[in-house]
């Protein structure tokens, strides 16, 4: 099926909103996804992830707003978008009676392939995953990378255009996680790949983009240093005391050019108006037990709990 | 609408019933036989003569019915509500490029080939082991009744499996439905046992003329047509229910 637009998105969503009953989910949410990227979306539990990943995937309609993949609306042509999408859920969703071989000819039939085309591709994919030498097994007798490397490979089996990839390393031990890491890599720029991960890290090492999203709304979008760089508007350094920290760290609370001080055993965090401010600090603390002085480096989890706050969400 | 993706789930189905054939036959065989023992055999010097033929004889067609649809209906029910609650693998169908119709047809199907293939399975080792015969003329009368029945039975096991999410609920409503309705059709005893006030309410149950409509089919020979009308009716509503019904919830 050839591309439906001209235009450079593989996903574009506006004014989105869903609403179940009272509870608004999705409210008047916007985003564009560039065809080939790989894009990253953050966001607590109950902000809204999965009610969007769940109406690009045409498992689920919105109240209002509007939703092209592909230049394909989801409401009128669903057969035809899920032709071009590949999505990795959740949950792993193997059928757990029939082995991983049989997994794949089934997800393949469904998708209508004939059985020459998909039988080559069958052994291409199990070999790429390393799951070649275990394909006649029942997927329950593999452990969790494995099960998720085969979700993976059911995903690519028809070529998608666009693959959704849904927390794909949640309950992964870093082997697994990292060879899916190598593997998202691996296939970027051949297809759209759009990611709902809990790991910032995975964001930070995958995503070209990243979305923040929270009750609903998109909060910010950009690279991941763009989006750090968005945040700090100061600069935070970590100061090593040996000694009197609470003295030292209520001098600084009350130096105006001083946001905010974080004091943990015998090192505070010292948030400044900017780097400026620096030799202000280091002239009040002259004579105190400084061991050490470091400029911290802002991480994505940083912007994540600054702009979702830190309270546990249900 | 094509059928394309019902039939490759009705054939993963096929495939894993191929598979346990020989433990789910075991299973599927031992209870009927029981009861035909139990009754059939242990009871005909007590009861005689039913309807003009012999207990044994009068039961029989009813264990063999209650095979195939008590099999339909468990295949779809719990098929049903495995693959969506459990597995997950509905929500995997569909964000293929299937109907959820497709899916819906493919699990009637699958619970429909269930109970015809365990009901004969039953009626052939009844035939076999025990002194139940019947003219082998009338089997194909007998399975006008069996498909709409197993049908029918599958839609019910579909409606159940889509709106139940809780596994003790399916149990309870097949202890407080599906059982009485079968038992309450003359499986053991005509229905001129009933009060006369209550037999035409037996009598409207599709699950009577299921019961006494494959009786006559299997023992005297022809094809009851009120009884078929009625089975088949009941079918195709219950099967256009569970199609909309499964729909709404999916679309939930």
């Amino acid at each position: 099926m050839s591309p439906q637009n001209s235009s450079t998105a593989a996903i574009q969503v506006r004014s989105l909103t869903k609403r179940y009953g009272e509870l608004i989910a999705l409210n008047d949410f916007n985003l564009e996804v560039e065809r080939g990227s790989i894009f990253g979306l953050l966001g607590p539990n109950g902000a809204g992830k999965t009610t969007l990943i769940r109406i690009l995937t045409t498992l689920m309609r919105q109240s209002s707003g509007e939703v092209l993949i592909d230049g394909l609306d989801p409401q009128t042509h669903g057969r035809e978008i899920r032709t071009l999408i590949g999505v990795v859920s959740q949950e792993n969703s193997l059928d757990r009676y029939i082995t991983a071989r049989e997994n794949l000819e089934l997800h393949a039939r469904l998708h209508g392939m004939e059985s020459e085309r998909y039988r080559r591709r069958i052994d291409e994919l199990l070999e790429l995953m390393g799951l070649a030498g275990r394909q006649h097994d029942m997927p329950d007798t593999y452990s969790g990378g494995m099960q998720r490397r085969l979700v993976v490979a059911r995903a690519l089996l028809h070529e998608p255009r666009v693959l959704f990839l849904d927390e794909p390393t949640t309950g992964l031990d870093p082997q697994s996680r990292r060879a899916v890491w190598e593997y998202v890599r691996s296939i970027a720029g051949s297809m759209t790949i759009f990611l709902t991960t809990h790991y910032l890290e995975e964001a930070e090492q995958l995503c070209d983009r990243i979305a923040i999203m929270d009750h609903g709304r998109l909060i910010a979008l950009g690279s991941s240093q763009e989006l750090k760089d968005k945040l700090t508007g100061g600069t935070v350094y970590q100061i090593d005391f040996g000694g009197q920290i609470e003295h030292y760290a209520s001098l600084l609370r009350g130096m105006s050019c001083v946001k905010a001080v974080e004091v943990s055993e015998q090192s505070a965090c010292v948030s400044l108006e900017s780097w400026e401010c620096l030799s202000e600090v280091v002239s009040a603390l002259n004579g105190a037990p400084v061991r050490r002085i470091a400029l911290k480096e802002r991480t994505l989890e940083d912007v994540f709990m600054d702009l979702t706050g830190k309270g546990v969400r249900e | 609408m094509t059928l394309r993706g019902s039939f490759a789930i009705w054939r993963r189905d096929m495939l894993v019933l191929r598979r346990s054939i020989l433990s789910e036959m075991v299973a599927v065989v031992a209870y009927p036989l029981t009861i035909y023992l139990a009754f059939g055999i242990g009871m005909k010097g007590y009861i005689g003569l039913v309807d003009g033929v012999p207990y044994s004889l009068f039961i029989a067609p009813g264990l063999i019915t209650m095979t195939a649809v008590n099999a339909a209906y468990n295949e779809s029910v719990w098929s049903l509500w495995f693959h969506r609650r459990v597995q997950f693998t509905i929500e995997s169908y569909r964000v293929t490029p299937i109907s959820v119709s497709e899916i819906v047809i493919a699990k009637i199907l699958s619970g429909f080939t269930h109970g015809l293939t365990k009901g004969l399975v039953v009626g052939l080792v009844l035939f076999t082991i025990t002194p139940f015969r019947f003219p082998l003329e009338h089997l194909a009368s007998y399975l006008v009744f069996l498909v709409p029945g197993s049908a029918l039975f599958s839609c019910a096991g579909v409606i159940c499996g889509t709106v139940m999410d809780k596994p003790e609920t399916i149990g309870k409503v097949e202890a407080v439905f599906i059982m009485p309705l079968i038992f309450m059709s003359g499986l053991f005893f005509p229905l001129s046992s009933y009060p006369a006030a209550v037999i035409p309410w037996v009598r409207a149950l599709p699950t009577t003329a299921l019961f006494e409509g494959a009786r006559q089919a299997l023992v005297v020979g022809g094809i009851p047509y009120v009884f078929l009308l009625q089975v088949t009716v009941t079918a195709l509503v219950v099967f256009a229910s569970a199609v909309w019904i499964f729909r709404w919830k999916m679309s939930e």
